[in-house]
């Protein structure tokens, strides 16, 4: 479908007051509520580069774009957009920023939000707009690209993402690493303070199949190192030092093989081994990130399914993994649900539940500026028609 | 803002007032509110890379108060040793590291706004839904308040060069830039002045710059000992092969800081050659940079007015000084027909009217050569949304004529 044409299809659901839902690679459904007896606008096809000129450092993409496809364009003119998506074959642009999706390396680069620097959209209505452009500063009225990152598309469906690129590293390499027992908090505080900075970092237990590299007593970290060639050895040393001086002896590299590794481990809290397991996310401070991994696991052991745990050292965020068996897990879910609600109140769900999936609390803690949010979705979609009840937005969730 | 509401009378939040757009000045009678000392350092939180400040805090004294701690606040906007963090979060300010370290937005963690009713709300990028952070920040004072701030932290670099190349045409230089960013080397800053302001500058500052070059550009790398030696070399050989003809490095902290203090206050040193000036704030494709400093000189030239070019040149932000005196009626004229050709000639060229000084009082007509009505509408319906009466600053950002009515819902 091409603006026009999404335009038009707005605009009738709009003057019928029939609900529309958007289509896009899926990957970030299982983050919010399913949408009902509503039309589907597919936006899978709008995957054109609409602008790219390598020596401006600027691109301009149609939303549907797959995060793949954007890196494979970039890759090419040695540059990148550390969208860092999981299942990036799939997940489209609009996908990505609908649902303010960021990754491990947002420390170091930003997230995709910080890199957008402009928009076309279309609202409700049918009406066609912009907002921003395809210059790196620009203040010239309200930044209303960025108001649509996650808005699960429930304000405006976005048809164009304009972003800033960045040059590509000349080199990559991924530290893998198991923790000897007793070394854990002395790793996170070497590995914070490591310089040049990680370009990401985790710590994990379980992802047996998702991570690479040989388990601990302690678990096991996996670093990125992204840098120019003439640091990488230097760095190197630096950082086996650092590690050294935390207790771990052995680091294993992997230079060939890094960023299929890295993609790996993006891909890891989506990936679930059957339909009865759910993955969580819960933002953190990064000096409470192992308390909270370790309080969630407690949880999960008490209702006796396996866990496995991701925690990005250098933002904070825990990411839980709990797969139960096929005969107790539907009635399990929700009391778990609700007892690592009351240690992450801030944990969001990523993937899983099964049939389950609506009954459970999604989202966890609503923002503080609800009302604001309803009152712009009131405005924007005054009849309510794009993905309704997939949030909290209209409402229909308290 | 309950008192603002009671009385049914606008009100303004300023800083220091140090904005160029008219932001913080009221336009007729209401209150405004100054945030002058309410300027407290709230939190540190060092293992967490962040702090905690109100709006009045002056920019600079953030980074001074917490250097021993190793670390930085990195939106360094020219005026920084006045403006409030909580002005610059009003403009999304800049300024030269912003090439790297990206505009207020990028550093601002989580806000609490006082709204149109005098209650408070809070928003934090890591919060679920709509990123409200995002759209307060730049809002120019029109959605809410800002009582205080959570802002991003940066480690200080480890090693930090700075060059100084002379070219002997404004075009190479803007080439050279070009072909900098073009190369995929994003420097710390790249910043460009011309020869009227090289001159101004080294006559208030001797700042060490070449009074012969037609053009400088003032290059900052910051990193690792090995990532500053190559942006060195790498940048060295691109601005020789575009005609430099010095390339010069700071060899010690004192250096530096000359070099940084003639750039930071070339906008004050033209006050030696002209009792007056206007600043315009564009920004264009980095490569559209020649272009776009041929148009600015072309009309500087018909007017019979002096421009001096002091720029975030990485950036493809331009701050063209038209120099004038202010007795004189036609020069007045000329330097406002100058300022709005600028606007056009950066529309054209795929840019915007304002890269970081806001819209205000100044630029709001200019906002309908980047927007078409309905992009307008849009933004006015949140506008309507925050703050229905328009009580926040009023008359700032939109045209006249411009309301959310002009959607269809």
């Amino acid at each position: 479908m091409n603006d026009t044409a999404i335009s038009d299809a707005l605009a009738e659901a709009s003057a019928g007051r029939r609900p529309v839902t958007l289509r896009g690679g899926g990957v970030f459904s299982g983050m919010h509520r399913r949408v009902i007896d509503a039309d589907e606008i597919d936006l899978r096809s709008r995957r054109a580069i609409l602008e790219y000129e390598p020596r401006d450092l600027t691109i301009g993409v149609e939303c549907g774009l797959t995060g793949a496809h954007m890196e494979q364009t970039l890759r090419e003119h040695r540059q990148f957009l550390p969208l860092d998506a999981p299942d990036a074959s799939q997940a489209s642009v609009g996908g990505i920023l609908a649902a303010a999706w960021s990754g491990p390396r947002r420390h170091r680069y930003g997230r995709p939000r910080d890199l957008l620097i402009g928009s076309s959209f279309a609202l409700a209505d049918g009406t066609l707009a912009r907002a921003g452009g395809m210059v790196v500063k620009n203040v010239a009225g309200y930044d209303l690209s960025r108001l649509f990152v996650g808005s699960m598309g429930t304000l405006a469906v976005l048809l164009r993402a304009n972003f800033k690129t960045l040059p590509l590293p000349d080199s990559a390499r991924m530290f893998l690493a198991a923790l000897p027992a007793g070394t854990r908090e002395r790793a996170f505080a070497q590995i914070r303070n490591l310089r040049p900075e990680p370009a990401a970092a985790w710590w994990s237990t379980g992802f047996e199949r998702e991570v690479d590299g040989e388990p601990g007593d302690d678990g096991r970290i996996a670093i990125l190192l992204e840098c120019e060639n003439a640091l990488l050895e230097r760095a190197t040393l630096d950082w086996r030092a650092a590690l050294g001086r935390a207790g771990i002896p052995e680091t294993r590299l992997l230079d060939a093989g890094a960023h299929a590794s890295f993609t790996r481990l993006l891909d890891a809290p989506m990936r679930l081994p059957g339909v009865h397991a759910l993955s969580y996310r819960s933002p953190s401070l990064p000096s409470h990130a192992l308390a909270l991994a370790d309080s969630l696991a407690e949880v999960v052991d008490r209702f006796e399914m396996q866990r496995d745990l991701l925690v990005d050292i250098m933002n904070g965020d825990v990411t839980l993994r709990a797969v139960g068996d096929a005969a107790s897990f539907t009635q399990m879910a929700g009391m778990l649900d609700d007892a690592l609600h009351d240690r992450a109140p801030r944990a969001r769900i990523l993937a899983g539940g099964g049939e389950g999936h609506d009954r459970l609390d999604c989202f966890g803690l609503l923002p503080n500026a609800l009302a604001q949010m309803r009152a712009l979705k009131a405005r924007f979609d005054p009849h309510g028609i794009l993905n309704p009840g997939i949030a909290f937005f209209d409402g229909r969730h308290s | 803002m309950k008192i603002a509401r009671d009385l049914a009378e606008p009100l303004i939040a300023r800083g220091s007032g140090t904005g160029l757009c008219g932001g913080a000045a009221p336009l007729r009678a209401g209150i405004v509110l100054s945030f002058a000392r309410m300027n407290q350092l709230l939190e540190l939180d060092i293992e967490n890379r962040r702090a905690r400040v109100a709006p009045g805090l002056v920019n600079l004294q953030l980074s001074e108060r917490i250097a021993s701690t190793g670390y930085f606040y990195a939106p360094d906007p020219a005026s920084q040793r006045a403006s409030t963090i909580g002005g610059n979060i009003g403009t999304n300010a800049g300024g030269p590291h912003c090439l790297a370290y990206g505009t207020t937005v990028n550093h601002v963690l989580a806000l609490e706004i006082v709204d149109d009713r005098g209650e408070c709300f809070t928003t934090a990028v890591e919060d679920l839904g709509y990123d409200l952070t995002a759209l307060l920040v730049g809002s120019e004072g029109t959605l809410g308040i800002v009582t205080s701030a959570w802002v991003r932290l940066l480690r200080i670099p480890s090693t930090t060069g700075v060059w100084l190349a002379a070219f002997p045409s404004i075009e190479s230089a803007s080439e050279a830039v070009s072909a900098i960013v073009g190369a995929g080397i994003v420097p710390t800053a790249l910043e460009m002045m011309d020869a009227t302001i090289v001159r101004a500058v080294e006559s208030a500052y001797a700042a060490g710059y070449p009074a012969d070059a037609a053009a400088v550009l003032l290059v900052e790398s910051s990193g690792e000992p090995e990532e500053v030696a190559s942006a060195d070399a790498a940048i060295a050989r691109i601005a020789r092969a575009h005609g430099a003809t010095k390339w010069q490095a700071a060899t010690s902290a004192d250096q530096r800081e000359a070099l940084w203090r003639g750039r930071k206050g070339a906008a004050g040193a033209v006050g030696r050659i002209a009792p007056n000036y206007y600043t315009q704030d564009v920004c264009v494709p980095r490569t559209r940079l020649p272009e776009m400093l041929a148009a600015v000189d072309d009309a500087a030239r018909k007017h019979g007015i002096v421009v001096g070019n002091v720029f975030h040149a990485g950036d493809g932000n331009l701050h063209p000084l038209l120099l004038y005196d202010k007795r004189d009626a036609r020069q007045v004229a000329a330097v406002i027909e100058i300022g709005n050709l600028v606007l056009a000639r950066a529309v054209e060229l795929g840019g915007t009217i304002s890269g970081e000084h806001g819209v205000g009082i100044e630029k709001r007509n200019g906002m309908s050569m980047v927007y078409r009505t309905e992009d307008l509408a849009a933004m006015a319906c949140v506008r309507d949304v925050f703050d229905p009466q328009a009580l926040l600053n009023p008359e700032k950002i939109f045209p006249s004529g411009i309301s959310c009515r002009e959607m269809r819902t």
